[in-house]
């Protein structure tokens, strides 16, 4: 049996319809369970984030995870499929009426991804101080709290009602499917089984 | 505020049933070692020579009273290869030495190890034979999986391939060059699957192959898997190498290396792995 680390929301219910589509039958978990299993897979439901920590640990042999969270979290984990779903950028907002001041000795980032922030600022020789935030990221600019800051960008449109704008891409992030090493080695066969299934339909 | 009883993390606490098993697998180990000729050596915890052999930021590091930089022993290889050679070299004949002791990492890691070092050695199958036999004492099975550095660093240059995708293992960007053999490659995981792909490969990775295949005729073990693309930063390992994997804990690896010109061969067991492993069953 593979075990499937799934991110709740969007991309684990587009990831289900591909299992659909492979399998010809219904993939979906019940009310508010967090573990499903049928067809020889178990599939849990969890927080974007920690995906890559369930992999990692092996209490899941697969999972699918946007690759802005494994550029951030570093895991040594093998990418095997962009699954092309979940498209978005990662992006430097500033205020409308701002633009990113190189000749500052320092710049004040609010992010959740400050691995992604610190590495892209460090790479332009620009001083950096990470505010790490967990949420409404767009709000840090506004009140004082940073310079500018680092978040994902789908459609603009949460910038944009908040008076912000893209300034820069730092990365393009879409949905991969990842496996831990040694179930990679160990169940290659069913891994690269689901990788050759899924390669074909999406 | 740190607590009276408190541990640092990553520091290793053995007692009662799990300190007396940690005293049992270093038995068993020393005992084996010295069926079959090898002898023991302990190294100072203190080095000057780990710089090189490890990245700096791992090290716990020191300096001593010309303000020269040492460090704790984060790695016994080439602290065992080195004495042996310049220290030993004119004086015995000896050649295969093992260890037991352990190796720290910044910041307060800790690492109980078992290893062994053959100068001049052959083939890496000693290495295998002395692992399971320590594995059989304790009625673990775990995976051999057999690799050979040498394939993805050959295909990374014959195809101008960024060494990383072997790494992160992105098949993806394998699979869409439409090479058959190398298609034939990513899917290797049994004898018989080498054996096919042994006669699609070209010359020069065909070669490497079968140096995997001969370690695979040499040992006895027979739960093995064959990962030729497999690739990780290794320190000194520069062909062949082995890992045994039991779910998600590596609990042994060892491979080919040279130190000061000389052809060599090592393994470690990671004891703390070990323990977990039996202590799990």
């Amino acid at each position: 049996m593979l075990s499937v680390a799934l991110p709740k929301g969007r991309i684990a219910k587009e990831t289900l319809d591909i299992f659909e589509e492979i399998f010809n039958k219904k993939f979906v978990f019940e009310d508010r369970k967090l573990i499903l299993k049928t067809s020889g897979f178990k599939f849990l439901l969890v927080r974007n984030q920690d995906v890559p920590s369930y992999v990692l640990h092996q209490a899941a042999d697969i999972g699918v995870v946007g690759l802005d969270v494994l550029e951030e979290k570093e895991e040594d984990l093998v990418r095997l499929l962009d699954l092309g779903i979940g498209r978005c950028k990662v992006c430097v907002g500033v205020k409308n009426d701002m633009e990113i001041d190189y000749s500052l000795p320092e710049i004040k980032i609010a992010t959740k991804m400050s691995n992604i922030a610190q590495k892209y600022f460090s790479s332009k020789a620009m001083g950096v101080k990470i505010i790490k935030l967990y949420g409404s990221i767009e709000l840090a600019p506004l009140v004082g709290l940073s310079d500018a800051i680092v978040d994902i960008v789908e459609t603009g449109t949460t910038m944009k009602q908040n008076g912000l704008k893209a300034v820069e891409t730092i990365m393009e992030s879409s949905a991969y499917l990842i496996a831990n090493k040694n179930s990679f080695i160990e169940k290659k066969e069913d891994i690269i089984s689901l990788y050759e299934k899924i390669s074909k339909v999406i | 505020m740190i607590y009276e009883h408190e541990i640092p993390t990553g520091s290793k606490l053995y007692f009662g049933k799990s300190a007396k098993l940690k005293r049992e697998i270093e038995g068993v180990a020393s005992k084996t070692f010295e069926q079959r000729g090898f002898e023991e050596i302990v190294t100072p915890f203190l080095s000057y020579h780990q710089h090189g052999n490890i990245a700096e930021k791992e090290l716990i590091r020191f300096a001593d009273g010309a303000n020269h930089i040492l460090s704790l022993r984060a790695d016994s290889t080439m602290d065992v290869v080195r004495l042996m050679n310049k220290r030993l070299g004119r004086s015995t004949t000896q050649d295969k030495w093992f260890y037991i002791q352990p190796v720290f990492k910044f910041p307060s890691f800790e690492i109980n190890q078992i290893g062994a070092e053959f100068v001049g050695a052959k083939s890496l199958s000693f290495g295998v034979d002395i692992s399971s036999i320590i594995f059989n004492e304790f009625e673990l099975t775990p995976l051999l999986q057999i690799c050979n550095i040498n394939i993805p660093n050959i295909i990374a240059k014959k195809f101008d391939l960024d060494i990383k995708i072997f790494e992160r293992g992105e098949i993806e960007k394998l699979f869409c060059l439409g090479v058959p053999w190398l298609d034939g490659l990513i899917k290797t995981q049994s004898l018989e699957q080498l054996n096919s792909v042994i006669n699609l490969a070209p010359k020069e990775i065909q070669n490497e192959l079968l140096k995997m295949r001969e370690m695979d005729e040499k040992i006895t073990y027979r739960r093995v898997v064959f990962s030729p693309l497999y690739y990780a930063r290794m320190r000194y390992y520069d062909g062949l190498f082995f890992r045994f994997i039991d779910k998600n804990l590596t609990l042994g690896l060892g491979g080919n290396y040279e130190c000061d010109g000389a052809k060599s061969a090592g393994f470690a067991l990671y004891t703390d792995a070990v323990i977990d492993t039996i202590l799990k069953k």
